[in-house]
Formats: structure tokens, C-alpha cells, sequence
């Protein structure tokens, strides 16, 4: 088990003190970039001044204190007045995926309305060209008070001051993955969220009097964009310059194009935007650019890859890029956001591990021949990190470490949550496990389900379902244990992409594996599909399954199989109980072991036939008795 | 933009048969769509568009033809014609605005 020392001191114990604060210092804001690099200040007094305007309007409305509002807005003023708004009135809000552009929307209301429910909004907000989408959702949802723009909210008196809440209330629900199948609304309470940006303002102290500023293009419905930069920026306070999500995906230039103008020190991003920058940006349009200002190039949310790292570096060394900006981190949205860093002003490290060790007996063996996985470092001030066995039987009845933690101080703003021991002794370093961490920011808890809750929330600790090891004091990761797709860092239940090809002709219904993982030496997690044959398939069907589930993924989820694998009827690995296992399909694909359990083969099929001659011969001779039902 | 077409004609809107080469231009140079663009095409299945590139799409083909689509309207675009007709629709509507 590593721990870090105690975590910096939040200035302030919510958010909405944060606001004031920042207000009231008059210093910095968000700056709101658009695609034609046009760009419009919202200093954070006149954030308040809205956020006010907008809570006495809520509070006409009659949302109270603690009342979760679900938030559907493209980046921009609109999102900022309505999160601060809510906060403002008191209540939680809810920020969820707006719809994406051209693409099918029937997937997309299912799985908004059953966020919405998840996390028992009253209240729909929405951005109005993105209200008129949303009649579908809120018909499957039914808020209790509808959806509205904020136009459309009652008027009513500005609130005078943010309502004073507890650092103890929940300031927010984020969802860990978007899914249809029993969403996981994360509970984020003040505390957490505060402790997160001062932990994050610490990691990139002030230089020669500058405060750090940052520039992002993430959503802001996504932990690293909301917890990771905004709530940084205002807890410094300090400006953040903002660019819409979409003008990043469709004009990758336009992120590193505003790092430079804006001299930002801090900018992260998971690891496919790096491989979408490599790919897509042209020299052209860097004319001019400087990106020697860009001290702090976090890379986390999804699986890193080195080679996606070094590419990037590699080909914007010429405009200034440091090689000792690419940082690789981890984290997840049930701790708030980030839990490790590695070290800043140093080149990321890689080791190089034998692959048959860890494949077998969860053994990091050093081995220059061996798989190239990227440290994700040490814990963050006040986190703790513990690689535990896994519960399924691979426990290793090993001596736990001698490291003893370092439990956090209690300092100003933040009182670290209570932390036992483990749940169960750690594996030494270099031992394959499940990832646990402690920390300052971790979850409230999944908001309404308290068994999911307790089954990843112990004593403080928090299962974070990653396997992995640690090695001096750094932490890497080899997999994962729970169902989670990742891609382009964000997660996704495989079933959403299982239930897509559920009906399609040839299909067993019923019997799909969706699976991501990262092979070695890509720049990026790939996607597999495998589906069942029906049993009685005609050829023709079994034949035209891989398009046919290709297009289905696409058209339901928006996600693109890198590969559909056709297997015969009973080849899926399954539990005792006959539940789908995803993992284990993934590992014996892997290792060429996905072949069905029972080939049919001629001497098996006439033993078969001869069985079913003999019973039904047994039964023609006995006459079936009075209430007996024949076989 | 290097765009060559539409010409800027404020009598006539560009004819489906421009707005379906601006379209497949941008497929060619931003989605590494090779070959001819027919209108029967379907984005998803046919093009094999995943969201982030329907995205890119969406902005591209706005900035070229200097349309705002909107969400609503784009909800029932299946096909490469279906996109050429929303454009279509757009443009005229901004000739009649004066623009």
C-alpha cells in the first residue's frame, strides 16, 4: 500500500463559498472559445450574478435544498448559469450527455431518461435547441416539474447570497458510464469536490507569482472536465479557457492552437485526443503556435498508451512541446476524479513487464522483452492506493507489506474521511490485484443504491474494479475486473452493445460479449463483438451475422466494433449460474482458448442419436403410466 | 474556406448537385471517405460513420456552407440525401432572409 502525505487545504469548504470567494477577488473567469476562435469572457462576479438570478428563479419553481436537477447543455454561458444556478438554490445538479450530432437518437433517450430517474431530478434543464430534442426523454422520465429552458423557468427576486450549504451535502451527480442497464449516479458531496481542486491547484503551484491557467475542451459532463478543470479555476480563482467539445473533435488544431495563445500551463485530455492530434492536425495549422507554455499535459480517463504519447510527443516537439509535459495520471469519477500523478517536469516512464507472469501468476517481473506498460505514479496528497487480491479465488495468502500509511492531517476546509485498514491485507508490490484507493474526495456513494454502494465503499476505501500492481510506489494497471467498454475515455456497459444485436436473424439471442482492452503496442483500446450463432443457423445468416452486427452496434451506440467474432452455440464461458463472462471470453480470445466446449464431431453425434433411439424405444415399450408426462 | 463550390449567387441557391459534391469533399478530406458519394447512401451503415465522426460531419458541413443544422432537424437524416436536402433547405432559407 502507498499513501501520500495530507492534501492541501480547499480556500474554501463548498462550492458555492467558492464562488463567493472568487467573486469577491475579482480575479479571472471562463473564457468561452468558440470553433471560429471567436471568444467571450464570463468573469466569476458575473457568474454569480447569474447563478443568483437563476436560484431565486428555482426556488419560484420549487426545487429545494438537496433536489437533484439534470443539466442537458452544450459548453457554454447557458451550462455555467444553470450548475451555479442549482447550487445556488441549494440543490444537486446532475449534469448528463447532450444528443450527438446526426446520429440515432433512440438509444440516446433511453439512456438519458434512465440517468434521470437514477437520480430522482424534479427538474429537467435544457439548452433550447436541445429542449425540442428532449420531448422523448422527458415522456419516458417524467420529472416531476418537466424539462425547461432557463427562459422558461417562473420569475422571480435574485437570491440575495448562494444558499449556505454543509460541506458535508451533496454538490453534485455524475455518472461513471453511460448506460441504459442500472445507471450509477455518483454522489459527490462539497467536501469531495473541493478537496479534489485543491489537491489538483497544489499539483501545479503558481510560478514566479503566475497562477496556473488552464485550457480544456472536455465536456463538462465528464469528471475531468467539470471536477478536473473548472472547479480548479475557481477555487485558485484563475480564468480557464473553454472550447466546445465538438470544435475539438472536428478541429483537433484548435485545442493546441488555444494553449498557445492563451500561454496555458495546464491542459488535459484522455489518451485518444494525443492519437487524434497526431493524426489530424496539419502543419498548417499550427502557423505561429508555442506550445512551450504547456507545463502540465494530463493524460487519464482511459487507458494511456505510450506509443499514442510519444507519437504526439514526437510531432509537436518542433512547435515547443516539452517532453516532460506528457503526464500520465489515473482516476475515475467514484473518487471524484484523479487519484495518481506522475511526476511533473519529468519525461513519463514506462516499464517493461514479462507477459507470461502476469498472465498467469500476477507477477510484475521486469523483462526487457516483455509488454511496455506506462507508470501512472504516485498517489495524490491525502489518497492512499492498495492492490488487494481478487475475491474470486486468487487470493495468494501472502504477508502483507510493511508499509504503513500515512494518514492524512485534518487541515482547514477538509476533514479527510474516515480510513481504517483495508478491507483485506495488501499484496506486496509487484503482485497483479485489484486496485483499492482512499482518499479525501471519494464518493458519497452511488446515490439511491446503497447495495451497489457497499460493494465497492469499505471503511473508506474504495474498490475501483482496475487490476494492476504497484512498483516502487507507482502504480500500474494490466486490466480491468469490472464489465466496462472505454473508449475515448468514456465508459460504457458492454450491454448496451450486446442488447444492439439482440434479434438480429442468426443471432443467439441472448449470447454477446462486448469486450475493450488495449493491445500492446496500439495507440488505442480496441472494441470486440462476440456473438453466438444460433443453433440451426442457416449458412447464408451465419454469413452475414459480422455486418449485420456491425451496423447494429453502430446504428444503437455510436461505437464502432473494431472486429465481430462468430462462435458456435455454447462457446461463451459462463458462471455456475449461467451468466455471461466478459473478462474471461476476452482472456482465452487472447489466448486462441475461445473454442466451443463440446465440438460436434461424428462419434459424439452418433452416441447422441443411439441415446435418444434407446429412450425413445424405453419409451414406446412402457406404457406411460396414469399422469405421467412423456418424455 | 478553399472551398470551390457553392458559388456565392444570391439569385439561386446551389443546385443538390453542388451541395452533393461540397458533401462528398468533405467526406474525402476530413472522414477519408474515397470514392463517389451517392444520395441513397446511409451515414451509418452504408459510410460507416461512429459519432465522433457523424460530429465531424456535422461541423464540417456547417462551416463549408455556412448553415447552422439544427439538432431537431438533423435527428431524421439517414442518408447522404437526406443531408443534401437539409442544406438545401437551409440555404434557401437563408436567401429568403436576405442573406
Amino acid at each position: 500500500m502507498i499513501a501520500a502525505t495530507a492534501p492541501p487545504a480547499a480556500a474554501a469548504a463548498t462550492l458555492n463559498q467558492a464562488l463567493d470567494r472568487a467573486a469577491a477577488l475579482a480575479g479571472g473567469g471562463l473564457r468561452l472559445v468558440d470553433r471560429d476562435e471567436c471568444e467571450r469572457f464570463l468573469p466569476w462576479a458575473e457568474l454569480r450574478r447569474r447563478a443568483l438570478a437563476v436560484g431565486g428563479r428555482l426556488a419560484a419553481l420549487g426545487i429545494g435544498r438537496g433536489e437533484r436537477v439534470a443539466l442537458v447543455f452544450p459548453t457554454g454561458e447557458g451550462f455555467f448559469g444553470a450548475f451555479f444556478g442549482v447550487l445556488a438554490a441549494g440543490a444537486v445538479p446532475v449534469p448528463l450527455y447532450p444528443p450527438v450530432r446526426l446520429g440515432r437518437l433512440g438509444e440516446y433517450h433511453r439512456r438519458t431518461a434512465a440517468q434521470i430517474a437514477a437520480a430522482g431530478a424534479r427538474l429537467v434543464l435544457a439548452d433550447r435547441r436541445v429542449r425540442r430534442l428532449l420531448g422523448e426523454t422527458a415522456a419516458l422520465a417524467r420529472p416531476a416539474l418537466g424539462c425547461r429552458t432557463l427562459d422558461s423557468l417562473p420569475p422571480a427576486e435574485p437570491l440575495a447570497a448562494p444558499a449556505e450549504v454543509a460541506a458535508g451535502e451533496l454538490a453534485l451527480v455524475q455518472f461513471s458510464s453511460g448506460t441504459t442497464v442500472e445507471p450509477k449516479p455518483v454522489a459527490l458531496t462539497h467536501r469531495a469536490a473541493m478537496a479534489q481542486a485543491a489537491i489538483l491547484n497544489g499539483f501545479w503551484p503558481d510560478r514566479d507569482g503566475v497562477r496556473a491557467s488552464g485550457v480544456s475542451w472536455l465536456p463538462l459532463y465528464h469528471d475531468m472536465g467539470l471536477l478536473g478543470c473548472v472547479f480548479p479555476a475557481l477555487e485558485l480563482p484563475t480564468v480557464l479557457t473553454l472550447l466546445p467539445p465538438e470544435a475539438f473533435i472536428a478541429r483537433p488544431a484548435l485545442w493546441l492552437r488555444a494553449i498557445s495563445r492563451y500561454r496555458a500551463v495546464v491542459s488535459p485530455a484522455p489518451n485518444f485526443a494525443y492519437a487524434l492530434c497526431t493524426a489530424r492536425v496539419r502543419d498548417e495549422e499550427l502557423e505561429g503556435v508555442d506550445l512551450s507554455s504547456w507545463r502540465v499535459a494530463l493524460n487519464g480517463a482511459e487507458a494511456v498508451a505510450p506509443r499514442a504519447l510519444r507519437a504526439f510527443g514526437d510531432r509537436f516537439a518542433r512547435w515547443g512541446l516539452r517532453a516532460e509535459a506528457l503526464t500520465p495520471v489515473y482516476g475515475l469519477s467514484e473518487a471524484a476524479l484523479a487519484v495518481t500523478f506522475s511526476d511533473l517536469d519529468r519525461p513519463f516512464s514506462t516499464g517493461r513487464f514479462d507477459r507470461a507472469a502476469l498472465a498467469a501468476g500476477g507477477a510484475a517481473h521486469p523483462d526487457p522483452e516483455g509488454i511496455e506498460l506506462p507508470s501512472l505514479g504516485r498517489p495524490l496528497p491525502g489518497f492512499a492506493v492498495a492492490v488487494l487480491p481478487e475475491e474470486d479465488g486468487e487470493a495468494t495468502g501472502e504477508a502483507p507489506p510493511a508499509i504503513a500509511s500515512t494518514p492524512p492531517r485534518p487541515a482547514d476546509g477538509i476533514a479527510p474521511e474516515p480510513r481504517g485498514e483495508p478491507p483485506a491485507p495488501p499484496l506486496p508490490e509487484g503482485r497483479v490485484g485489484r486496485v483499492w484507493v482512499a482518499g479525501p474526495s471519494l464518493m458519497a456513494g452511488y446515490l439511491g443504491l446503497p447495495n451497489a454502494s457497499a460493494e465497492v465503499l469499505r471503511d473508506g476505501w474504495l474498490d475501483t474494479g482496475d487490476l494492476g500492481f504497484l512498483l516502487g510506489g507507482e502504480l500500474y494497471l494490466t486490466g480491468r475486473a469490472k464489465d466496462v467498454i472505454v473508449l475515448r475515455g468514456r465508459n460504457h456497459a458492454p450491454e448496451e452493445l450486446e442488447h444492439a444485436v439482440a434479434g438480429i436473424p442468426g443471432a443467439r439471442p441472448g449470447c454477446a460479449v462486448a469486450a475493450s482492452w488495449l493491445p500492446e503496442g496500439e495507440d488505442a483500446e480496441r472494441l470486440l463483438l462476440f456473438v453466438e450463432a444460433a443453433r440451426g443457423a442457416a449458412e447464408s445468416e451465419r454469413a452475414a451475422l459480422p455486418d449485420a452486427c456491425h451496423e447494429a452496434v453502430l446504428a444503437a451506440t455510436g461505437l464502432e466494433p473494431d472486429g465481430v467474432i462468430v462462435l458456435a452455440p455454447g462457446t461463451l464461458p459462463r458462471t455456475s449460474s449461467g451468466k455471461l463472462r466478459r473478462r474471461e471470453t476476452l482472456r482465452r480470445h487472447l489466448a486462441g482458448e475461445l473454442i466451443p466446449p463440446d465440438p460436434v464431431n461424428p462419434v459424439r453425434l452418433a452416441g447422441a442419436l443411439a441415446r435418444s433411439q434407446l429412450a425413445f424405444a424405453r419409451a414406446r415399450l412402457r406404457p406411460a403410466e396414469p399422469g405421467e408426462e412423456k418424455a | 474556406m478553399s472551398a470551390p463550390t457553392p458559388a456565392p449567387s444570391p439569385a439561386s441557391p446551389p443546385p443538390p448537385r453542388a451541395i452533393l459534391d461540397g458533401i462528398a469533399e468533405v467526406a474525402r478530406r476530413h472522414l477519408d471517405w474515397q470514392g463517389e458519394l451517392a444520395p441513397g447512401m446511409r451515414l451509418v451503415e452504408d459510410l460507416r460513420l461512429d459519432s465522433l465522426r457523424l460530429l465531424t460531419l456535422a461541423i464540417e458541413v456547417e462551416d463549408r456552407f455556412r448553415v447552422a443544422l439544427d439538432e431537431e432537424d438533423e435527428a431524421a437524416i439517414e442518408t447522404v440525401g437526406d443531408l443534401v436536402a437539409l442544406v438545401g433547405r437551409k440555404l434557401a432559407a437563408r436567401e429568403a432572409e436576405g442573406g
